[in-house]
């Protein structure tokens, strides 16, 4: 019992919270985890009759690993593939930003825009939380 | 030896523009224009020309609001061992020049030539986007891999969709090996459920004024992390004695190394126009070094025709 309890304190400790975000005026207030991936596949690219700006993480970023297992559900090999099709068939993948503040400076320029942050960095910022989701961290 | 100049620059340049975030070409500055590309040499035994850049291809593609464009031209057939000297053996084609709008999320209209939605290879037929270099013999035999006319794609809900295909003129492009239409319609189906997904499509064309062929095809493929498994049946028939009852194959591919993939490939087909009926076989290798780049060598084996031979090929995205 107290290895459990230990084992999920642990685990607790150990993870963080991803949030998708969109700007503060971004048309809805919450997504579904179908609508997030659809989005960042380049499926789904327009909301309320406006074409949505997607951001994206550096390839080896922790939150990027995160939002491509659990809400991508695809590994790093299956993207790669699929964004080859995606190429030739005339789509592009999201456009990657350097850094948070890069992705605040797009989410508060342009509308509508989605993108992916942890908790902590949108403490300040004037963003619409789309849908959460816990992240192990390894 | 101009060609493997050339060869050997484009391939240079194709690796040093090789990145880790799956992006491809060149984005024009200030504008919504991506230029880029893509080629494929291949080794085939049983050639006359050995060595030969199957294709090089310019792809350009651009969107705006609603809109987008895609064009992909084509240098066909350019021989590695000199015997291309002449222009006319070089063949510049268009295969697809596509001017798309986006009705809503769920239905795109598209004018102009592109690859028909039929079939799963149909869908990325250039080398570098599959497991093998060799086709199964459907594709190209069993249905016009290009379209010049109207494509109307519906999405049903997020696991469903459906297309339809017009085609009322000549063909955009100029003769090549391929089945070339005055006239096509179409209907196509794609669903998927996680990593399976299935495709079924029927269609009619007609080649000249006289010769009509009608074709049915069934497919499904599971694409998981480490194996996948592509399965296609087609039928035709025409208004002459030269059907085509049916070409099936079943392919799998593992994903046994991170950068590396063992195919297998089964293939049985009929075809009344060139009186074969035979079995394929094919066991396969391939490596991609980087994301754009595949190196890739297989065996087939042939039942009837005397074909069985060795094709390697490396081909570049880029």
């Amino acid at each position: 019992m107290r290895g459990i309890f230990l084992l999920l304190l642990s685990m607790k400790l150990f993870s963080f919270e991803l949030l998708v975000i969109g700007d503060k005026n971004f048309p809805e207030e919450n997504l579904t985890i179908e609508e997030v991936r659809a989005i960042f596949l380049d499926k789904k690219r327009f909301i309320n009759e406006k074409k949505i700006l997607v951001m994206n993480h550096e390839t080896n970023h922790p939150l990027r690993r995160c939002f491509e297992e659990t809400i991508l559900e695809k590994t790093e090999r299956s993207l790669e593939r699929y964004w080859r099709k995606a190429y030739y068939q005339g789509k592009r993948p999201p456009k990657v930003v350097s850094s948070m503040e890069m992705l605040f400076l797009y989410l508060n320029s342009i509308h509508p825009t989605i993108g992916y942050s942890d908790v902590n960095a949108t403490l300040n910022q004037e963003v619409r939380v789309l849908y959460r989701v816990e992240c192990l961290e390894i | 030896m101009k060609h493997l100049i050339i060869f050997f620059i484009v391939l240079y340049s194709t690796i040093l523009w090789a990145d880790e975030e799956n992006t491809y070409g060149w984005n024009v500055p200030n504008s919504s224009l991506n230029i880029g590309g893509y080629l494929d040499m291949t080794y085939d035994e049983k050639r006359e020309d050995k060595f030969l850049f199957n294709d090089i291809a310019i792809l350009f593609s651009a969107n705006q609001n609603r809109f987008d464009f895609l064009g992909e031209v084509e240098l066909s057939h350019v021989s590695l061992d000199g015997k291309s000297n002449s222009s006319t053996d070089i063949d510049l084609n268009i295969e697809r020049l596509q001017l798309g709008y986006a009705l809503s999320d769920e239905q795109h209209i598209q004018l102009g030539r592109f690859n028909s939605d039929i079939g799963y290879w149909n869908q990325s037929p250039i080398t570098i986007l599959q497991d093998t270099t060799t086709t199964p013999h459907m594709v190209g035999n069993f249905f016009p891999k290009a379209t010049t006319g109207v494509l109307f794609h519906q999405h049903l809900n997020e696991e469903n969709s459906f297309s339809l295909t017009f085609q009322n003129n000549k063909d955009m492009a100029h003769q090549d090996n391929t089945i070339q239409v005055e006239k096509h319609k179409a209907l196509a189906y794609y669903g998927v459920d996680e990593d399976l997904s299935w495709r079924f499509s029927f269609g009619e064309y007609q080649e000249d004024k006289h010769k009509k062929a009608r074709y049915l095809g069934v497919g499904s493929e599971y694409d998981g992390e480490d194996f996948s498994l592509q399965v296609e049946l087609f039928t035709q028939q025409t208004n002459h004695n030269d059907e085509k009852p049916y070409s099936g194959y079943v392919q799998s591919t593992w994903h046994f190394k991170e950068n590396q993939d063992a195919v297998v490939r089964f293939e049985s087909y009929r075809d009344n126009e060139l009186e074969v009926k035979e079995q394929i076989y094919l066991l396969g290798y391939a490596y991609r070094p980087t994301n754009n780049i595949a190196i890739k060598g297989e065996y087939i084996y042939h039942s009837e025709l005397p074909l069985n031979r060795f094709v390697y090929s490396l081909s570049v995205l880029f």
